[in-house]
This record gives structure tokens, C-alpha cells and sequence, in this order.
């Protein structure tokens, strides 16, 4: 290596060798990750965790104000190659249904506002930093990315681990049945 | 280079080589291995590529260099089968072409060597969660992918042989030909 920085961003030459090895981590699953699946029901459907965090802004979203809307939970780094590939469909997907029975709520891992945004841009859901990832082990994730859906009871519905198209048909259809769910009840 | 045009350009690598995967499976994938609805794949990394990675979350070049410096691997499962995964990298091995064994080196064995150096949280948060984790469950459609390493390096050609459980019992899936990859 040409340089010892510590910061972040790195110096492109950096920046670029760092690309490389991403795209590189990214290779063997690749192909294998465009295979569509919906998301796994939760055994026992416990309540959802607590989730308190700030957002862009530094204001404290809390997932507890949501209540009464199926909420999609997504944990993401922007290192992280499958999040990077699905992260476009939370945004597509929330516009499938109406902001007051549906909301999505993007919890960063580990980085600061800035990284999100160079990476997300301005979205119209919320992103939440989990910076030393205590929410990550409230909710027991283990690995990135990873996605819960939380019902209208504020129950974890639904999960997956690994990368999704949260617009597919199939994961569509199950958030239209939690929502009417919720609804008959 | 503006971040957006590198952006650009790293996508389109990213699905340049995602078609050569695909063209890889038909022809000779050799870090790629399924048995019944499990699939593990590896992929050799260079002390460079985990370098500049780690770099970049905010590693020093001297802290991340004993890393960097073990034979590494990006790893991935996938679970296409219709009931649970469970599988500890614990139970993992690397076997030499001469028998030889040894375990891969686990996460909390890494963040223990970066608590000792001092390694600020926030890269210590993302080094985490950038492993393959020490114990994964997959339901069906589930997969997962991440960064690691052997406890020791092994000479020439070696196998992993990753052991699983699932609802029928314990299986194992192995890579064969493996190899620690150089600069």
C-alpha cells in the first residue's frame, strides 16, 4: 500500500483498490442473488424489539410512533454489495402502497450520515444510524443485510437475511395480506 | 473522479463479473459447491483487496495487516431448500492436500486482536459485521456472504469442509481445490 490514512472517505487510490475488492466480495453470489424469494414468516410472531435512533437530521425516529402501519425494517452498510443491490427496491416498494398503511425505515450500520447519503441520495423513507449497533443486537441480526417486517401490532411478521427485491410480486403479496390482516381485526 | 462516476463504473463491474459468474457455473466454477438446497461458494482474497477494504472503514495499514496477511476468503451460503439451515463456522476446517487441518479463525478472536490495538469502534463495527458470522440460521431464500480467514495457513491445494444441520440431520458441503491467494 502506498499510504497508511485512517480517514474515510479513503484517497481514490485507495478508494478504487477498496472498489475493486467490493465488487470482487460481491463475485461468487452474484449470479445466485438475482434468484428471487419472498421473506420467511417469524416463528411465534414476538413483539418487535425497541427502535430508537437518529435519523438523518440527528432526530430520534422511534419505530413505537408507526404503530397501526406495516413497517419494513431494513439493516444496511453501504459497504455491503447485496444491500447496495436491493436498497433502490425500498424505495419502489414504499410507493406501491399508501404512506399511512405502509412505511420503511433503512437502519445504517456503523457509518455516518454522509457515507449514507453519497450512497442513497435524498430518499422518501427514513434513514437510521445504529452506529455502534446496539439496535443490531436488540433485534438479533446477524448478518447484512438483513429485513424484518413489523405488523400492524407492532409484531415481527416476516424476516429475511440476505439480499431481496422488496417490489417482487411475491413479497408484495405478503405485505398486502399483513395489511389486510391488520385491518379485519 | 466525481463519487458518482466511480459509483457508475464500479456497478458496471460489479455486472460485468456478475455475468462472468454465470458463464463460470457452466463451465468450471471450482470454489462452488451444492448439496440438496445448500450452496457454498469462496472466493480467494489478496492481502491488497483486504487492505484497501478495511482502509477504508478506517483500519490503520499496520492494524489490519495480520488480516490482511491470513488466508482469506469471501464466503457465501445460500439456502434454496424449503426448511431451516443452521451452520457454526466453529465447526468448519480447512484440510491439506498432506491432512493437515485447521479451523478458520473466528470474528470475536479477530475483534479481541482490535481491542488490544486500539481499533476505534467504528471500524471494529464494520469489520464485524463484514465476517461471515460465527453462527447463521438461514430459512429458505436466505443467503449470506462474508470476509474470512484460517487459523493458519495451509501449503498448495486444500478443501473446507463447512458442516450444516438442518431438520434431516448434519451434513457437510465441501470446496475442493482451494488456495490461499497472493499479491
Amino acid at each position: 500500500m502506498k499510504s497508511f490514512s485512517t480517514g474515510f472517505p479513503a484517497p481514490m487510490t485507495e478508494r478504487r483498490r477498496f472498489l475493486a475488492a467490493l465488487a470482487l466480495l460481491a463475485l461468487p453470489l452474484s449470479a445466485r442473488a438475482q434468484q428471487r424469494a419472498a421473506l420467511s414468516p417469524v416463528p411465534g410472531v414476538p413483539p418487535a424489539p425497541t427502535l430508537v435512533l437518529p435519523d438523518m437530521d440527528d432526530k430520534l425516529v422511534d419505530l413505537a410512533r408507526y404503530r397501526g402501519k406495516v413497517v419494513l425494517v431494513n439493516f444496511w452498510a453501504t459497504w455491503c454489495p447485496p444491500c447496495r443491490k436491493e436498497f433502490p427496491s425500498l424505495g419502489r416498494v414504499r410507493k406501491l402502497f399508501k404512506p399511512a398503511d405502509f412505511e420503511v425505515l433503512a437502519v445504517n450500520v456503523g457509518e455516518d450520515p454522509e457515507t449514507a447519503f453519497s450512497f442513497a441520495g435524498a430518499t422518501d423513507f427514513p434513514i437510521l444510524f445504529d452506529r455502534d449497533s446496539p439496535a443490531m443486537a436488540r433485534w438479533r441480526v446477524n448478518g447484512l443485510p438483513s429485513t424484518y417486517v413489523v405488523d400492524r401490532q407492532g409484531r415481527l411478521a416476516l424476516r429475511a437475511v440476505g439480499g431481496r427485491e422488496f417490489d417482487d410480486p411475491a413479497i408484495v403479496e405478503q405485505i398486502k395480506e399483513l395489511l389486510n390482516r391488520g385491518r379485519t381485526r | 473522479m466525481p463519487m458518482s462516476l466511480s459509483l457508475s463504473l464500479i456497478f458496471a463491474f460489479m455486472a460485468m463479473h456478475a455475468g462472468a459468474c454465470l458463464a463460470a457455473d457452466d463451465l468450471e466454477w471450482r470454489q462452488h459447491a451444492t448439496q440438496g438446497g445448500v450452496t457454498l461458494t469462496a472466493n480467494p482474497l489478496t492481502a491488497a483487496q483486504r487492505t484497501a477494504f478495511y482502509l477504508a472503514r478506517g483500519f490503520t495499514e499496520s492494524a489490519i495487516r495480520p488480516y490482511a496477511q491470513a488466508c482469506g476468503f469471501s464466503l457465501g451460503m445460500r439456502n434454496a431448500g424449503a426448511g431451516s439451515v443452521h451452520t457454526k463456522l466453529a465447526d468448519w476446517r480447512a484440510i491439506g492436500t498432506d491432512g493437515r487441518s485447521v479451523g478458520l479463525r473466528l470474528p470475536v478472536a479477530w475483534d479481541a486482536d482490535w481491542a488490544r490495538a486500539n481499533v476505534l469502534p467504528p471500524a471494529r463495527v464494520a469489520f464485524r459485521w463484514a465476517q461471515f458470522q460465527a453462527e447463521n440460521s438461514f430459512e429458505a431464500g436466505d443467503w449470506i456472504m462474508g470476509m474470512a480467514t484460517l487459523e493458519s495457513p495451509l501449503p498448495g491445494s486444500f478443501r473446507i469442509v463447512a458442516r450444516y444441520r438442518d431438520d434431516k440431520g448434519s451434513h457437510e458441503i465441501v470446496l475442493h481445490r482451494l488456495s490461499c491467494a497472493h499479491d
